[in-house]
C-alpha cells in the first residue's frame, strides 16, 4: 500500500507512549481530537468562569454533541486538548457518562492531554505531533461542535484518496449552506473555497469579511488551467477535518501557524509547490454541522436544535441521564416537574426541570434552563436563559442571554442583545439598554463593585468592558464576532468591483453581496452629497481605489493614473463635484492609513504632508484634476470635498483627530500652493461648511487655528502694504 | 489494515457482535444510546435488539429468584422505552418476555410442586384473578398494581433458578424465531388478498409487505407511494414484480386521490397493531388510509404479531414521532430555515375505524379478533406493567 511509508514513520515514533503489541490491530480504530480551548474571548463574560465547550446549548453543554457527535460516528479513541479550564473540562468529564470507567462509554479511551504554554490551536496541534499518539486517520474537531453528519462516506472517500496518493493528507467536510442567508453561516467571515469539483481537490482558500477594502480573491493564474474550477463561498465550515499523521507533521514545520483555516489551510495550499500536499473537501447535502463560534451562532443552533433540524440531537432523545425532555404541542420541549400556570402562552420552547411559570406569562422562541423562577405577567421572546434564574412579575425580556444564577427584578425590562453574566441582579422597574453586557465580575477575573445606578439598588453587576475589545481597531472585522445581534451599521465599508474571474453563480452571489456593501457605504459615507446618483456612486469607488493603489505605490505613476481616472470620468459621466469627492476621499483615506499604519504610525500633520510628497507627481494631480481650476469657488468646492471626506472617515478614527486632519491637510495643501488664502477663507464663511451635523462642525472648528493664522498673515500683508505707502 | 466493514458507525448488526464479549451493563447503555440516536430504528431491528438484550440478561444476570429476574428485566425495560419511547415494538417484546418468565416458573412450580409455602399462594391464586396476581407471587404483600415491584420469594432453589434460565433462553429464542418468520409467514396469505388485475396501493412498503407483493404470481398494478427526497430503495421490490408482469407506478403523496378511485385495496406496513385496532404506521401513511376510508376502499394492515401491543393509551398525541425536517426543506434553504418551523412526522396512528384488515403471520384477523390474540400473547399483570413511567404523563 502507497501509504505505508508515512504509517511506519509515524508509528516508529509513537512506539514509546503506546501499548506494545498494540500497533497491529489500531488500523480500524478510529481516532479523534477534540480541540476543547478555542484562544478567543468572544463568549466573555460567560467563559470567565467556564469554558466555552461546557457552555449549555439548549440546556446540554456543547461538549455533549461534539462527543455524542464522535460516538454517533463510531471513534473510539478520542483525545482532548484544553488549556485554559482544563480541570473543569476534565473533572466534567469524570462525571458524566464518557468517563471511560463508566460502562456506558463508548470510547475505549479519553484522553486529556495538556499543554500549558499553547497559545493557539496550533500549538497544541505541534505538541499533539511530538507525542505521537496518532497513527492513522484521525477526526478532528473542536469542542463547540453540533453535528449529525455521517462520516462513513468521508472516511471512506479519504480513504480511497490516500490510497491512490499519499499526498492527499487532509479532506474537510463541509455543509451546503445555499445562496441565500443562512442562520449557520457565520456573519462577518465568509469562507471562500477554490475547489476542483472532479478531484474534490480543495485549490485555495481565503476569508473575507465585510469590513476589508477590496471584496475580491486573488487566484494564482495557474488555477485557470484546472478544467474546472468552483470558488464556492456558499459552504458551512464546521471545521471537521478528516487528517492523516501528515497534517500534523506539516504543522511542526510551520511554527508561525495558528488557525487550522485562515493559516494553515490557506498556507499549505498557497505552498502547493513546496509541500506537494493535497486537500480535499467532501461537500454534503445532508445532516447538519456548525460551531457555536460566537453568540449568534450560539443562538443559531439553539433554535436548529429546538427546530430538530440536529436530529436526533434534540432536547426530547435526553442524551444526557436524567434529562426528561418530552415534545409537547405548539414545539415545547418539556421537562418532568415542569410548572406551568393558567393562561400561559408557550411556544417553540425548552423548559427544564423544576422550572416554574407563573400565571399568564409567554415564552416564545426561548430556551430555559432548570430551576427557573418566571413570575406572573413575564414577556420572554427570542432568549436564552441558563440554571436557577429568578425573572420576576411582570419582566421583559427579549433577545438576550440571561447566564445561571441571575435575577431579573419586577418590572424590569432586558432589551435586545443583552448579557447578563452569572450571579447578575438586576433591580426592580429598571430598564438594561440595549446590548448591555453586565457581570458581576471584571474581565481580569475579579469581583466587580456593583454599579446601582445602572442596575438598582440591590442591583449586582455592572458594565463589562474587554480591554482586548477597547484595544480592538474600529474595522477589526472580529467586532462583527462579538455582539449577540449582527450588524454593519456604524461601520465604514468599503466597496469595490468584485473578482476578475467573475463567472459561475457563486460570484454572482458575491457579487450580490459587493452591491449590498455599496448600498450601505454609500447612505452612510455620502449622505450630505445631493448629486450622488448610482453612476456617480459607481465611479467614486473606483476611482477611489484606483487613486489609493498609486497613493500607495502600488501601481503606476500619477500621469498614467490622470490618464485611466479621466477616461474612468468620462465613461460614468461623473460630475466636477463627484471627481472632488473622489480625490479628497483617495486623500484623506490615505492619511489615515499612514496614522493607523501598523509599523508605525504618523502624526497628522506628517501624514497629510507625506500623502502630498510621497508620490511624484501627486500635488500637481491634486491641484490639476481635484482643484480643476483656480478660480475661487472651484476651491471651496474642493476643501468642501476634503472636510465632509474627513467627516466620514471619522467613523474610523476620532472625529477629533480627523479634524486634526483636516486642517493639516488645508495647510500643507496652502503651503504646496494647491490652495489659496482666498479659498480657505471663503470656505470658512461658506454655509455649506456648516450643514450636515455635529461632526462637520466639529471638524471645521478644528480648522479655526489654521483660518485664524490665514486671516492674520493677510492683515499683516494689508499692513504691510499699507506700511509701505 | 482495512477499516471495518460498512463504515466504522455502529449498527445493529455491529451492536449483536460485540454483545458476548462485552459486561452486560456496557451492553445495555450502547443500546440505549443507538436507541436515543436512531441508529437502531424500526420495528424489527428495534425488536430483535430488544430481545437479544433481555436474552443477555437471562444469561448473564445474577439473580436468585424469578422476581428478582423479573424485576431486573422490569429495570432494563423501563431504559430501552424511554430511549425510544414511540417504538411500541419494544415494549411488546420486554412484556413478552416477562410472560414467558411467568410461565417457565410457573410450569417448574407445579413440576416440583410439593412443597407447602408454595402451595399455599396457589391457592389464594385460585380465589383471585390468575393474571392480575401472578402464582410466584407470596401472600401477604399486594404489589401495587402495576409496579412490577415485588417481594421476593423466600428460600429459592437454585436448581430453579437453573432450569428456569435455560427454559427462558430457549424461549427468548423461539421469539427471535418468530420475529424472523415473519415476512415468510405473512407471504403465505397472499394469494387469498390479490387477485389478478387489482390495482394496489402501498404507502413506502416495508419488506414484509415487498415480500407479501412479490409472493403472489398474480398479475397486478401497485401504486408505490414513494418518499420523493429519499433515494429509491425499491429497485430490486420493482424487478421481481415486473418478473411476474405487474405494473408499479411511482406516485407522490400529493397526487394521492386522482389514483385511489382507482384503486381496489391499500395496504399499509404496521409499525405497531393496538388491541383495540389502532394502527401505528410511518408517516404519510395516515392520509392514505383517510383517503381510502373517504372512497370506501380497503385497507388493510400487515405486520408480524410481535408487532400486536396491548398498550391501549395510544392516541394521535403519544403515536406522533417527530424527525428530521430535512426530510421535507433541505437544510440549505436558509430563509425557510428561519422563518418556518418545519414538522416531519415518523410514526402517525390510524384510528381503528379506517382499517378494514388485519394480517399477521397468524392469519387475517377481523378488529374484534385482535383482543383474543393479544390475550393470548400476554399476561394482564404485564400488559397493565407501567414501562412508560413519566413519559405520557
Amino acid at each position: 500500500m502507497s501509504s505505508k511509508g508515512a504509517k511506519a514513520g509515524a508509528s516508529g515514533k509513537a512506539k514509546k507512549p503506546t501499548k506494545p503489541g498494540a500497533e497491529d490491530k489500531r488500523e480500524d480504530v478510529l481516532q479523534a481530537v477534540i480541540i476543547a480551548d478555542s484562544f478567543q474571548t468572544r463568549f466573555r463574560p460567560f467563559t470567565l468562569e467556564k469554558p466555552r465547550c461546557l457552555l449549555p446549548l439548549a440546556n446540554t453543554p456543547l461538549l455533549e454533541y461534539t462527543l455524542e457527535f464522535l460516538a454517533m460516528n463510531g471513534v473510539q479513541e478520542v483525545f482532548i486538548y484544553a488549556s485554559s479550564f482544563q480541570e473543569q473540562i476534565e473533572s466534567y468529564i469524570r462525571q458524566s457518562r464518557w468517563t471511560p470507567i463508566a460502562r456506558s462509554c463508548p470510547f475505549s479511551t479519553v484522553d486529556f492531554i495538556r499543554v500549558s504554554d499553547a497559545r493557539s490551536i496550533g500549538d497544541f496541534l505541534r505538541d499533539l505531533d511530538k507525542r505521537g499518539l496518532i497513527e492513522s486517520d484521525f477526526i478532528l474537531v473542536h469542542g463547540d461542535l453540533v453535528s449529525n453528519i455521517s462520516l462513513d462516506g468521508a472516511l471512506a472517500a479519504h480513504r480511497a484518496r490516500k490510497e491512490a496518493n499519499r499526498d492527499s493528507i487532509m479532506t474537510m467536510v463541509l455543509r451546503e449552506g445555499g445562496e441565500d442567508e443562512h442562520r449557520a453561516k457565520v456573519n462577518g467571515i465568509s469562507p471562500v473555497f477554490a475547489v476542483d469539483p472532479q478531484a474534490k481537490r480543495c485549490l485555495h482558500y481565503e476569508e473575507m469579511n465585510p469590513l476589508q477594502s477590496d471584496h475580491h480573491v486573488e487566484l494564482d493564474s495557474d488555477m485557470l488551467k484546472q478544467p474546472e474550477l468552483e470558488i464556492r463561498a456558499d459552504l458551512i465550515d464546521a471545521q471537521i477535518d478528516i487528517c492523516t499523521p501528515d497534517v500534523l507533521a506539516l504543522w511542526s514545520e510551520s511554527f508561525d501557524y495558528e488557525l487550522p483555516r485562515a493559516n494553515y489551510l490557506h498556507g499549505v495550499l498557497k505552498d502547493y509547490e513546496l509541500n506537494g500536499k493535497m486537500i480535499h473537501t467532501e461537500i454534503v447535502s445532508d445532516g447538519y454541522a456548525a460551531r457555536a463560534t460566537n453568540f449568534q451562532m450560539y443562538e443559531a443552533i439553539g433554535r436548529d436544535v429546538l427546530d430538530g433540524w440536529t436530529h436526533p440531537f434534540t432536547p426530547d432523545s435526553n442524551l444526557i441521564k436524567k434529562h426528561t425532555y418530552q415534545l409537547r404541542d405548539n414545539n415545547v420541549y418539556r421537562e418532568d416537574e415542569v410548572t406551568i400556570n393558567d393562561g400561559c402562552d408557550i411556544s417553540n420552547a425548552a423548559l427544564g426541570q423544576d422550572t416554574a411559570v407563573g400565571l399568564e406569562s409567554s415564552i416564545e422562541n426561548s430556551i430555559i434552563g432548570r430551576n427557573c423562577k418566571i413570575g406572573k405577567g413575564v414577556v420572554i421572546k427570542d432568549s436564552i436563559i441558563w440554571e436557577d434564574v429568578t425573572i420576576d412579575d411582570y419582566a421583559v425580556v427579549e433577545h438576550s442571554i440571561i447566564a445561571e444564577f441571575s435575577t431579573v427584578g419586577k418590572n424590569s425590562q432586558v432589551s435586545s442583545g443583552c448579557l447578563l453574566g452569572s450571579g447578575v441582579v438586576v433591580g426592580d422597574g429598571i430598564a438594561v439598554a440595549k446590548s448591555s453586557i453586565i457581570s458581576v465580575l471584571s474581565a481580569m477575573g475579579t469581583s466587580a463593585t456593583p454599579n446601582t445606578e445602572l442596575l438598582g439598588p440591590r442591583g449586582k453587576g455592572t458594565l463589562f468592558i474587554d480591554p482586548d475589545i477597547e484595544d480592538m481597531g474600529e474595522d477589526d472585522p472580529e467586532r462583527l464576532q462579538l455582539s449577540l445581534g449582527y450588524s454593519l451599521e456604524g461601520y465604514e465599508l468599503y466597496a469595490s468591483s468584485v473578482s476578475t474571474l467573475a463567472s459561475g453563480d457563486e460570484e454572482v452571489l458575491s457579487d450580490d453581496e459587493a452591491r449590498d456593501t455599496v448600498r450601505s457605504g454609500r447612505t452612510t459615507s455620502f449622505a450630505s452629497d445631493d448629486s450622488s446618483t448610482a453612476g456617480a456612486s459607481n465611479f467614486v469607488t473606483e476611482a477611489v481605489l484606483g487613486l489609493l493603489e498609486v497613493l500607495r505605490g502600488e501601481s503606476g505613476d500619477f500621469d498614467s493614473e490622470k490618464l485611466e481616472f479621466t477616461s474612468l470620468r468620462l465613461a460614468n459621466d461623473a460630475s466636477d463635484s463627484a471627481v472632488r469627492r473622489a480625490v479628497a476621499t483617495a486623500l484623506v483615506r490615505r492619511a489615515v492609513e499612514l496614522i493607523n499604519a501598523e509599523s508605525g504610525g504618523m502624526e497628522t500633520s506628517k501624514a497629510a504632508k507625506c500623502v502630498l510628497t510621497e508620490r511624484k507627481g501627486a500635488k500637481e494631480f491634486v491641484s490639476e484634476v481635484g482643484v480643476g481650476g483656480d478660480s475661487v469657488p472651484e476651491q471651496v468646492d474642493f476643501i468642501l470635498a476634503v472636510q465632509r471626506a474627513c467627516v466620514s472617515i471619522s467613523r474610523v478614527i476620532e472625529v477629533q483627530k480627523a479634524g486634526a486632519l483636516c486642517s493639516a491637510l488645508f495647510q500643507q495643501m496652502y503651503s504646496e500652493d494647491i490652495l489659496e488664502e482666498e479659498g480657505i477663507l471663503k470656505w470658512w464663511e461658506d454655509a455649506r461648511a456648516k450643514e450636515g451635523g455635529e461632526a462637520m462642525e466639529q471638524v471645521r472648528e478644528k480648522c479655526k487655528a489654521l483660518v485664524d493664522w490665514l486671516e492674520e498673515a493677510e492683515e499683516e500683508d494689508s499692513d504691510e502694504e499699507s506700511d509701505e505707502d | 489494515m482495512a477499516p471495518p466493514k460498512g463504515g466504522y458507525a455502529p449498527t445493529l448488526d455491529k451492536f449483536l457482535d460485540t454483545l458476548k464479549g462485552r459486561p452486560l451493563e456496557a451492553s445495555i447503555e450502547s443500546l440505549v444510546s443507538l436507541l436515543k440516536r436512531r441508529q437502531i430504528q424500526g420495528s424489527e431491528p428495534c425488536a430483535l435488539a430488544t430481545a437479544h438484550i433481555l436474552l443477555q440478561v437471562v444469561v448473564m444476570d445474577k439473580y436468585t429468584d424469578v422476581n428478582q429476574l423479573l424485576a431486573r428485566i422490569q429495570g432494563v425495560a423501563r431504559r430501552l422505552v424511554a430511549a425510544q419511547p414511540r417504538e411500541l415494538v419494544i415494549g411488546n417484546i420486554v412484556r413478552r418476555v416477562l410472560g414467558l418468565i411467568r410461565d417457565e416458573a410457573l410450569e417448574n412450580r407445579n413440576e416440583v410442586g410439593s412443597d407447602e409455602s408454595i402451595s399455599s399462594p396457589s391457592m389464594f391464586n385460585l380465589l383471585a384473578d390468575p393474571d392480575t396476581t401472578p402464582p410466584m407471587w407470596s401472600t401477604g404483600a399486594s404489589p401495587a398494581p402495576g409496579s412490577g415491584v415485588s417481594t421476593p420469594m423466600a428460600d429459592p432453589q437454585s436448581t430453579d433458578v437453573k432450569a428456569l434460565r435455560s427454559e427462558v433462553i430457549d424461549g427468548i429464542e423461539e421469539i427471535m424465531d418468530e420475529i424472523r418468520q415473519v415476512d415468510e409467514q405473512v407471504q403465505a396469505y397472499s394469494d387469498i388478498i390479490i387477485h389478478p388485475g387489482d390495482y394496489i396501493l402501498v404507502h413506502q412498503p416495508c419488506k414484509t409487505v415487498q415480500r407479501f407483493l412479490t409472493r403472489s404470481k398474480r398479475k397486478c398494478t401497485v401504486f408505490l407511494v414513494v418518499d420523493p427526497s429519499a433515494e429509491d430503495p425499491y429497485a430490486s421490490f420493482r424487478k421481481s414484480m415486473a418478473a411476474t408482469g405487474s405494473v408499479v407506478v411511482n406516485i407522490m403523496n400529493t397526487g394521492l386521490m386522482a389514483y385511489m378511485s382507482r384503486v381496489n385495496k391499500v395496504i399499509l406496513s404496521a409499525r405497531a397493531i393496538m388491541s383495540t385496532g389502532g394502527v401505528l404506521v410511518d408517516g404519510g401513511a395516515s392520509v392514505i388510509a383517510r383517503a381510502a376510508r373517504e372512497l370506501g376502499r380497503t385497507v388493510i394492515v400487515i405486520g408480524g404479531v410481535y408487532k400486536l401491543s396491548p398498550d391501549n393509551q395510544i392516541d394521535q398525541e403519544t403515536a406522533t414521532e417527530w424527525g428530521n425536517p430535512s426530510k421535507c426543506v433541505n437544510y440549505s434553504d436558509g430563509r425557510m430555515v428561519r422563518q418556518v418551523t418545519v414538522k416531519t412526522a415518523v410514526s402517525e396512528y390510524v384510528p381503528a375505524e379506517l382499517v378494514s384488515t388485519y394480517i399477521t403471520n397468524l392469519g387475517a384477523h377481523s378488529r374484534d379478533h385482535l383482543h383474543a390474540i393479544v390475550n393470548d400473547h400476554y399476561k394482564e399483570a404485564d400488559s397493565e406493567f407501567d414501562l412508560y413511567g413519566t413519559i405520557r404523563k
